[in-house]
């Protein structure tokens, strides 16, 4: 933690990730967005295409079902909180969940999308508990761990940089129409007159493009300056991100101002501050699953014919949906679900050298950081809607408010001792105490039967308030030794020791031990100085590390109702267990890094397996206990995988140069053992396809029946066969053209975008014939499937083959620059880039990425109308004086 | 070097408060009450927010119950387009052991019977000064609604049987028969009744609120002419009627006739007199779930086409559906009224009410004493604006008779499907599509490891 291993010394496979490769080839919406496809090990998937983010991104495979399985994110040292909240509301109206509260299933954005992009100077990757031990238990060390470094001031002239990106963003794939005619309208719906009336009118619409066609103008604006002289070096950034959805009142709006400084006291104190203040705002819409007829998505399948006319009078008054619950211009024009975020993430380390002499030395290093935010989410449905009309049964307008407040902090001390014999072996000793704390309160306000065309909470009738508390403070101490004999053999061990209010006992302490080795045989005399074989390095690492129960999770609480004007307490659904311990990863990697022909050609292989042990599971209990599930740790699963990396520089000269890297990554995992019964999660039930945990089966496998009676079968995985990347960066004297290719291989989702609009007689592909030559897609997907309890139409491969980025510059060439700007303008460089430009696959819907249920566990890849995705077309103009 | 100096004294102290600071103290659970502070000791304070959380809970996933129970009985269809199940699965009777229709309203109806059992151990716990009247009539209320519960559950599992043994979830109790569980449930109801006669018509105000939805069991001040507080005596009669209804399922004719002997049956008095669920849109109330608005296009409860063809001329229980502007189709189903029992988020729903109990008052006695059958029957008949029963007097013509009048007057209470069950007849009911059935159970959750 306090110390850094070069690259050719470590024993682990860190991919990192430059902030060229992060941002340079083009801007990217989000900071984990901006992962997919450039490190092996990763599943970076998005929620949605709703503007601000939610993504999920998985290392090494699934590491925990019901504990976080998202990595931890530290920049510059600080612990970075990466929550997802929804804002109460949605559900009460879209009745996704049943009881009113936030669910998953509200499209929330996780909170890492606050970080910008352009600060970052570069990332580094621990895929597990190998390499991320040492960072111990919360750390969700476990899930891996994303070390982000940002960018600060180097001694000398102040450079200031400037750039500017115009775009738009567009759907990637619009599903279409049915080939509508007055026969097939008359067929459909018995609305074949309606058709032809709308036809001579001109007005048959295809609302999927009226509600997601429009194209989103994007700006990006960042200024940055950095400099400083030998005692103090400073880089501020400013950025400013705005974006337009592809669906009309949805929006991106993230404004950044960063502060880096470094100060030398004295040779030998050194401190290093990190400031940093977002302020974004996104309007998300409203898709994903409803029961109620009333989101986006479901509205658009399931109630709008092309011959209805939905659009509004001259006074702005829409009609109802002649087939829905609601009608979706409508919805959109007037309902709002905004996500407001207020960050402020700072951090500070101080070095000293406490002794330095020819031989040894001794460092002590303290650290502090803070991440604080308030996060606002604001729905609001005005009473005009069709489905808060008192009479169409509705609330007569609904407003709700939820605020949360998050503050994490967290505090290190280390020393850190070297001590280098005269030939050449060193020993670097280290001790540290981490102390993180963490804190969070959510209250929530729904209210409705709003008074005329207020939103204030409190102008409703009926109001209903909660709130949510989180208090946890983890701390953990740990040594670790490491012994680098010429830079041939470098060998750690280490062990770590951590608590947490979160566990059975907060006193305890567990233990976490790491050790590896790392052998560079071709700085052995016997291995010569070969050309063709320049580098080769064997690496092996073992390590432990914890997942600390979930909040709460410890306690069996009773929730608040009222009935009749009496308040009262009801048991949870969840039962609590006193009794609760961490869950324990342990992890091998073995591979080894080789450069040929004078490292044109380097290769970087590893194997990995890792075993969780302890499981916690949210497993269910028999519900006539009154209960639905209950904590405990009860199983262990097992990952296994391969990553490979090759770099080829192709061509080098003056003029022009290739360098192209092409990584190939697979995991496999198994539920190696169970102490509960089998049991399901993330889905809708056996008809329509869903996950199970079951002893000896792979832990993403999702199953269902097949038919009436049948017993329930493996119908796929969420787990992709394999994942490839291929990139390559090609320069022509003033010209750089850069891309990126991402190839997921397999990997399956649970698809009902389509049963809903087969229900509504919409689907695009609703008289094709894929399933069975005799009966269309739509009527075999409602009859042979849903109905025949047939659940295999829905699960269907997620593969996809996309351009991630591609950019291509021209920098304008140094004498010219001179010649027009006398020398005040250092660089000038402009270009094109573009963000998913090409995307092939076979998934019957908008985008094989998605997620109904958000980004955390197992429960990814299910789909039910979601936010259409886009692609984004970007022009840029960057300056540096 | 003097920063040094200070340096050296800003490590001694960090190193120092680091190492001492390594005691955690907190890991509360912030977010509510534990459930063992009810079981442990329940305090007089406490039992008021017990009862008001099982009224409340019992509430739950009620929607799930009566429409499941609705469409299996062939009362309504109930369309919903974001959820084709209801029209899927449950019409087909290929219900699945996993889906919200099997489990949900399972696990509501379980979840009040543990808030119950929580509060009966509690009472035995307590070390509040309750007097034994107090916890006798406590008692009587708890057991009566557990009964209540379990009997909402034995009406959906029929012969897959199910637990009544449910208060230690480390040690559950057997799966038993549907036989054995009515037995049982019919011995709570006796236990609770000698527990409230017990407790010598206490006022049941004084020690818990029970909801609005128990106002009609109050008796009227003959002074004041203004009700009086509730009291155990007055909650008894509830008990009784359920006795009733648990009886007739039993076939114990003698006894439905003891039991509704102590219940609040009125042969004149007002059929909807009963006991109900409240809803309001207060808070953390829960709107009624049953209500949809007329005439809506993406969930609706259509009745089934054979409530109006197979009605009686005049009559009035026909104003429980109200014809669409245009009818609602759904894979093949087609519905053409509305249900119209629920007319705002807040109205009432019956847990069980005078005109059951005169319809069970005719049953029981159809065999056995026609006469008086047909003069309950006709209470029935007359307030429905039709003329007096004319037609045979025989034990089969009364049973026909019977039943139809409870499919009208209780039409969407969730009876029509049990008491075709009852009396063999589920093959009777209607299916629309070639592919449709009705079960006579509904299966056991998965989550039960049966």
């Amino acid at each position: 933690m306090a110390t850094s291993v070069k690259r050719s010394n470590a024993a682990n496979a860190v991919s990192t990730v430059s902030a060229d490769e992060l941002a340079g080839r083009t801007p990217p919406q989000t900071l984990d967005g901006a992962l997919a496809g450039k490190f092996t090990g990763a599943l970076v998937s998005s929620n949605s295409g709703s503007p601000g983010g939610g993504m999920s991104v998985k290392l090494r495979g699934i590491t925990s079902i019901n504990g976080n399985s998202q990595p931890l994110y530290i920049i510059d040292g600080v612990y970075i909180d990466n929550s997802s909240t929804s804002g109460a509301g949605l559900n009460a109206v879209s009745a996704a969940a049943g009881g009113g509260n936030a669910s998953s299933q509200d499209n929330a954005t996780n909170r890492i999308a606050d970080i910008n992009p352009e600060d970052i100077e570069s990332i580094s990757i621990l895929k597990g508990a190998s390499a991320s031990a040492i960072y111990g238990s919360r750390s969700r060390g476990a899930a891996g761990v994303i070390i982000i470094t940002t960018k600060r001031g180097k001694q000398g002239k102040t450079v200031v940089n400037f750039s500017q990106s115009n775009g738009w963003n567009e759907a990637i794939n619009l599903q279409g129409q049915r080939n509508w005619t007055a026969a097939l309208a008359e067929s459909a719906f018995g609305e074949g007159a309606e058709f032809s009336a709308a036809e001579a009118a001109g007005k048959l619409f295809d609302y999927e493009k009226v509600l997601f066609g429009e194209k989103g103008f994007i700006s990006n604006t960042n200024i940055s300056m950095s400099g400083g002289n030998e005692k103090t070096t400073f880089f501020a950034g400013f950025t400013r991100n705005q974006e337009d959805g592809i669906v009309k009142r949805t929006g991106y709006d993230k404004s950044s101002i960063r502060l880096n400084l470094d100060h030398k006291f004295t040779d030998n104190i050194k401190l290093s501050l990190t400031t940093n203040y977002i302020n974004s705002s996104a309007d998300r819409g409203f898709f994903n699953n409803d029961n109620s007829g009333t989101t986006l998505g479901v509205a658009l399948a399931t109630g709008v014919r092309p011959w209805d006319d939905l659009f509004p009078d001259a006074n702005g008054n829409y009609p109802d949906a002649p087939h829905g619950a609601s009608n979706p211009l409508q919805t959109r024009d007037l309902m709002t679900n905004n996500e407001r975020t207020v960050r402020f993430i700072t951090g500070g380390t101080l070095n000293i050298n406490l002794l330095r002499t020819d031989n040894q030395s001794l460092k002590f290093v303290a650290r502090a950081g803070v991440d604080h935010y308030t996060f606002t989410a604001k729905v609001i449905f005005p009473k005009e809607l069709q489905f808060m009309r008192p009479d169409q049964g509705g609330v007569n307008g609904l407003s709700a408010v939820t605020t949360t407040t998050n503050t994490n902090s967290n505090y290190s001390a280390f020393l850190v001792h070297n001590y280098t014999t005269n030939n050449d072996v060193s020993f670097t000793t280290q001790a540290g105490v981490t102390n993180e704390q963490f804190s969070r309160n959510i209250v929530s306000v729904i209210a409705s039967d709003l008074i005329a065309s207020e939103t204030n909470v409190d102008q409703a009738a009926n109001i209903k308030a909660s709130q949510t508390r989180l208090e946890q403070e983890d701390f953990g101490f740990f040594v670790q030794e490491e012994l680098n004999f010429q830079d041939k053999l470098i060998a750690t061990i280490g062990v770590r020791g951590d608590k947490s209010t979160n566990n059975g006992d907060i006193n305890e302490l567990f233990y976490y031990p790491k050790g590896s080795l790392a052998v560079n045989l071709s700085n052995f005399a016997f291995w010569g100085s070969s050309d063709a074989v320049n580098r080769f390095k064997v690496r092996g690492a073992y390590g432990e590390a914890g997942t600390f129960a979930a909040f709460g999770s410890l306690f069996t609480i009773f929730g608040s109702t009222l009935n009749d004007n009496n308040v009262g307490i009801i048991v949870p659904i969840i039962r609590g267990n006193p009794n609760i311990s961490p869950e324990r990863q342990k992890e091998f990697e073995i591979g080894f890094d080789a450069g040929f022909l004078n490292d044109r050609i380097s290769i970087e292989f590893t194997y990995y397996k890792k075993k969780v042990e302890d499981l916690l599971l949210e497993a269910t209990i028999e519900p006539s206990t009154g209960f639905a599930r209950e904590w405990v740790n009860a199983g262990e699963l097992e990952n296994r995988g391969f990553e490979i990396g090759v770099n080829i520089k192709a061509f080098e000269s003056e003029d022009f140069s290739w360098n192209s890297n092409i990584s190939w990554w697979t995991n496999t995992s198994e539920m190696t053992r169970l102490d509960v019964p089998t049991f399901n999660l993330g889905g809708f039930g056996n008809s329509l396809g869903q996950f199970q945990i079951e002893e000896g089966k792979s832990v993403t496998q999702i199953v269902g029946t097949t038919g009436p009676d049948t017993p329930v079968s493996v119908l796929g995985d969420a787990e992709p066969d394999f994942q490839m990347s291929f990139v390559n960066d090609l320069s022509y004297k003033d010209f750089t053209l850069s891309f990126l290719w991402h190839w997921k291989k397999g990997g399956d989702n649970i698809n009902l975008t389509k049963l809903l609009s087969d229900f509504g007689g919409t689907s695009a592909d609703f008289d094709d014939f894929d399933f069975d030559p005799n009966i269309n897609n739509g009527t075999f997907r409602i009859n042979n499937g849903l109905f025949a309890g047939n659940a295999r139409p829905f699960v269907e491969d997620a593969s996809y083959l996309r351009l991630r980025e591609i950019g291509l510059f021209y920098t304008i060439p140094t004498e010219t620059l001179n010649n027009w700007f006398d020398g005040t303008v250092s660089n000038v460089k402009l270009g094109f880039s573009g963000h998913n430009l090409i995307n092939i696959f076979d998934y019957n819907s908008y985008d094989p990425e998605v997620s109904n249920f958000g980004g955390n566990g197992l429960s990814t890849g299910v789909e039910v109308t979601p936010f259409p995705s886009s692609k984004r077309y970007m022009f840029q103009l960057s300056v540096q004086f | 070097m003097k920063i040094t100096i200070k340096f050296k004294i800003i490590i001694l102290t960090i190193s120092f408060l680091a190492f001492t600071s390594c005691t955690l103290d907190g890991g509360e659970s912030l977010n509510g009450a534990s459930t063992s502070s009810i079981s442990d000791d329940l305090s007089k304070g406490e039992l008021p927010q017990a009862i008001s959380g099982i009224l409340s809970d019992m509430r739950f996933r009620l929607n799930t119950q009566v429409d499941v129970q609705s469409i299996l009985g062939r009362e309504y269809y109930y369309f919903t387009s974001s959820d084709p199940r209801f029209e899927g699965d449950v019409v087909t009777g290929n219900m699945d052991n996993q889906t919200f229709y099997t489990t949900q309203a399972w696990g509501s109806r379980y979840s009040a019977v543990k808030e119950i059992n929580l509060a009966l151990e509690g009472l035995t716990n307590t070390t509040s000064d309750f007097s034994a009247q107090e916890i006798a009539a406590t008692r009587g209320v708890l057991n009566t609604l557990k009964a209540h519960q379990l009997l909402m559950v034995s009406n959906n599992q029929y012969t897959n049987g199910m637990r009544i043994d449910v208060s230690d979830p480390d040690n559950l109790g057997p799966f038993v028969s549907y036989d054995e569980a009515l037995t049982a449930i019919a011995s709570l109801l006796s236990e609770a009744a000698t527990d409230l006669a017990s407790a010598n018509s206490l006022d049941l105000p004084t020690i818990f609120p029970l909801s609005s939805g128990y106002d009609d069991l109050r008796k009227i001040d003959p002074v004041t002419g203004e009700p009086l507080p509730i009291t155990s005596a007055d909650f008894l009669e509830f008990n009784k009627a359920l006795t009733a209804r648990v009886e007739a399922y039993r076939g114990n004719y003698s006894a439905v006739l003891a039991a509704l002997g102590g219940s609040f049956m009125d042969m004149v008095g007002n059929l909807n007199k009963g006991v109900y669920h409240t809803f309001s849109l207060t808070g953390a109330d829960l709107a009624n779930p049953l209500f949809i608005a007329l005439n809506q296009e993406a969930n609706v409860r259509v009745a089934h086409s054979s409530f109006l063809i197979d009605a009686e001329s005049g009559d009035l229980r026909t104003n429980k559906v109200v014809l669409r502007d245009t009818p609602r189709e759904a894979s093949g189903l087609v519905g053409t009224h509305d249900v119209w029992i629920y007319q705002s988020l807040v109205d009432n729903v019956p847990i069980i009410r005078n005109e059951e109990l005169i319809l069970l008052f005719a049953e029981a006695n159809m065999v056995t004493n026609p006469t008086d059958a047909v003069n309950a029957l006709n209470v029935i008949r007359n307030a429905a604006g039709l003329p007096d029963y004319a037609g045979a007097l025989t034990p089969s013509a009364l049973e026909d008779e019977m039943l139809k009048q409870r499919r009208y007057s209780l039409f969407g209470e969730s009876h029509r499907w049990v008491d075709m069950r009852r009396f063999g007849r589920l093959s009777e009911l209607p299916n629309d599509r070639p592919g449709d059935m009705v079960p006579s159970t509904i299966p056991i959750p998965f989550d039960e490891n049966q």
